[in-house]
């Protein structure tokens, strides 16, 4: 039983996240298009030099449908999940966040903010105790009572459901709200889905290199057509051989990896090397002939900021293409 | 039994094993499979069949044999069709025991069984001071409950070692308190089968102890037995193999509990046959049940405990109202 905890843990974190909704390959492509609409879009809009914060109804709906006052912006925030630990950074607000979960190790800066521990049931009483206004939780149902009780205790609080490349823009948008700063949240998700839009566009191989992306190992667990990390793998021009299971982390056999038989494995540091020297594990031909990369997964794993960066670094992980 | 009776039980070996050998959650062709055994044709499917699903087989065989015999010993011994080394909570604590011994970073499959084999003895004898100081060592049902209160430790004991280790160990150590397969090599079935061969040697020596003992203790201290050395004896032997299949393949319930009932239907009356035909049919019936984990869900696995669960505690329930 050899893991490579520091990388797997985010990951697997992100991919327990994932929601149950279906999440079809067109959307992926949709998302491309739509995303070049924006991108053009904003970049009329910078044109006309539009400097001015647009009205803001003091009210927004949260993806437990339910009301968030964003009339003040927030000033002390617990941020429970890292993709918007990272998002309050580069909105500006870091400084204004007082608990983070134990996951959130990026930016450098997000270690300094108090560890509150779990993002998925969190524990409401260390939340209570750094006194925040705002709460900002992953919206799935394990969280839901945490929510209920942090807004009986008279705390604001924001659940995301951020399971898709789809979701981030919203997702920006929502804390910028909260942050009230909201031309700072357009620009963030302008950037973004540039970044995305210029790795999308790239040639694809003729032959789909196709990838195993181990995200457990008892039981074996990877990603499914239902995953972020599914859409990223796609973005970056490869394949990912459970792309047909619909379950965004499904539990997958042996059997069925070396029968699938992926050009690449993609892993994590540790597990890497646990993974070459198991005697199971070198049925997969990629194993045994060392078609093994090791993922960034504090990079890769989370649909935050970093999104464009971690599609970059996938196409070149993978593809040996470097994207400017 | 009659040598008819032995070849069927055999015949059903072999068909389990037969059909470990052909069916998985990747199909492939008789012809196919046939030639892999032999080393010949697609290097996937080689290594499907050679280092995936042999093993298995074999790991299965290994496990099923050793829960057989012990229940079968158990059973006679303790004067209780209902004794099994999972309800007597033996199992419970060689898991406690194994999980210890995972926690020290000892997880060789030589020394895992050892390490359990402590924790099964202490979750024996904890069983028979609980139900000898419920003063009715006579009533199974007393021994049951004694049991299934010591596995509620054990379980509880296993949850307090985890809450300490991180996250990955924990979810790892459940899927395997589960029960399963999945991790079968040649070299951890080699010393498991090393194992399975001394308890079982051991408890076939004591066939004329437990024979006696079968007729009750005042009957066997009268024929000569050394009851209290002898049944420690027993206790001990059958521990050892149950610890044993604990520590390769993790908690796989009821075998102990069925087997040798279908046994004794089928005409088995001497402990010793009784244990020697629980062996095959053990075997036989944890190698059919794992064909069952690894294709109704494929891709996907079910955890062999489950399935043997789903098995045993119907025929569990139809026992109990045919004792009360």
């Amino acid at each position: 039983m050899a893991y490579d905890a520091g990388a797997v843990i985010p990951a697997v974190f992100t991919i327990l996240r994932c929601g149950l909704l279906p999440f079809g390959k067109e959307s992926v492509l949709f998302f491309s298009r739509r995303a070049t609409t924006v991108v053009f879009l904003s970049a009329l809009a910078g044109a006309c030099g539009t400097t001015a914060q647009p009205p803001v109804s003091p009210f927004v709906l949260d993806d437990f449908g339910d009301t968030i006052h964003t009339a003040r912006p927030a000033r002390r925030i617990v941020s429970l999940s890292p993709v918007t630990t990272e998002l309050f950074f580069a909105l500006g607000a870091g400084s204004r966040l007082v608990g983070r979960t134990h996951y959130d190790s990026y930016p450098a800066a997000a270690l300094a903010v108090p560890d509150l521990g779990d993002g998925m049931l969190p524990n409401v009483e260390a939340i209570l105790g750094v006194h925040p206004d705002l709460v900002v939780i992953y919206a799935s149902q394990s969280n839901r009572a945490a929510a209920v009780q942090l807004r009986r205790a008279g705390v604001n609080t924001l659940a995301i459901r951020d399971d898709h490349i789809s979701d981030f823009r919203r997702t920006v948008a929502l804390l910028a709200r909260a942050t009230g700063d909201t031309l700072a949240g357009v620009a963030i998700a302008d950037s973004v889905e540039r970044s995305l839009a210029a790795v999308s566009a790239r040639p694809r191989p003729a032959r789909p290199v196709t990838v195993f992306w181990h995200v457990w190992d008892s039981p074996i667990l990877t990603i499914g057509r239902g995953s972020y990390l599914d859409e990223l793998v796609t973005i970056a021009g490869a394949k990912n051989i459970f792309g047909d299971l619909a379950d965004p982390s499904p539990q997958v056999t042996l059997e069925e990896i070396v029968h699938r038989n992926p050009d690449f494995i993609l892993v994590g540091t540790v597990t890497g090397q646990a993974l070459r020297k198991n005697v199971l594990w070198r049925s997969i031909p990629a194993v045994r002939e060392g078609r093994l990369l090791v993922v960034d997964t504090v990079l890769v794993g989370r649909p935050g900021v970093r999104l464009g960066e971690a599609a970059r670094s996938l196409r070149a992980l993978i593809l040996k293409d470097t994207v400017r | 039994m009659r040598p008819r009776t032995w070849i069927a039980l055999l015949v059903a070996l072999l068909v389990a094993a037969l059909a470990g050998l052909a069916l998985g959650p990747v199909s492939l062709a008789p012809g196919t499979v046939w030639s892999a055994l032999f080393g010949n044709g697609d290097a996937n499917a080689i290594a499907i069949v050679q280092t995936l699903r042999l093993p298995r087989i074999a790991l299965g065989i290994v496990i099923g044999a050793g829960l057989g015999v012990s229940g079968a010993a158990l059973q006679a011994t303790l004067r209780n069709p209902l004794a099994e080394p999972y309800l007597l909570g033996v199992s419970g604590g060689a898991a406690v025991g194994a999980v210890t011994a995972v926690a020290l970073h000892f997880t060789s499959l030589a020394v895992l069984p050892i390490a359990a084999f402590a924790g099964a003895a202490l979750a024996v004898t904890l069983v028979l001071l609980v139900a000898r100081a419920a003063g009715a060592r006579g009533d199974p049902r007393v021994l049951l409950m004694a049991g299934v209160v010591v596995g509620a430790f054990a379980n509880a004991a296993v949850m307090v070692l985890l809450a300490g280790a991180p996250g990955d160990t924990v979810r790892g150590a459940l899927w395997w308190m589960m029960g399963s397969l999945s991790d079968a090599t040649w070299q951890g079935t080699r010393w498991i089968a090393v194992y399975v061969v001394i308890g079982g040697t051991l408890l076939l020596a004591l066939g004329r102890e437990i024979e006696l003992l079968a007729l009750g203790e005042d009957p066997a201290a009268a024929l000569g037995v050394d009851v209290e050395r002898a049944t420690r004896r027993v206790y001990l032997a059958a521990s050892l193999l149950a610890a044993v299949t604990v520590a390769g393949a993790g908690l796989v319930g009821f075998v102990g509990l069925v087997v040798p009932a279908i046994v004794r239907a089928l005409g088995a009356r001497s402990v010793r046959s009784v244990m020697l035909g629980a062996a095959i049919a053990g075997g036989a019936l944890v190698v059919a049940a794992d064909v069952v984990a690894r294709t109704v869900r494929a891709p996907a696995e079910l955890p062999l405990g489950a399935v043997t669960a789903l098995i045993g505690v119907p025929f569990f329930l139809s026992r109990l109202r045919r004792m009360t």
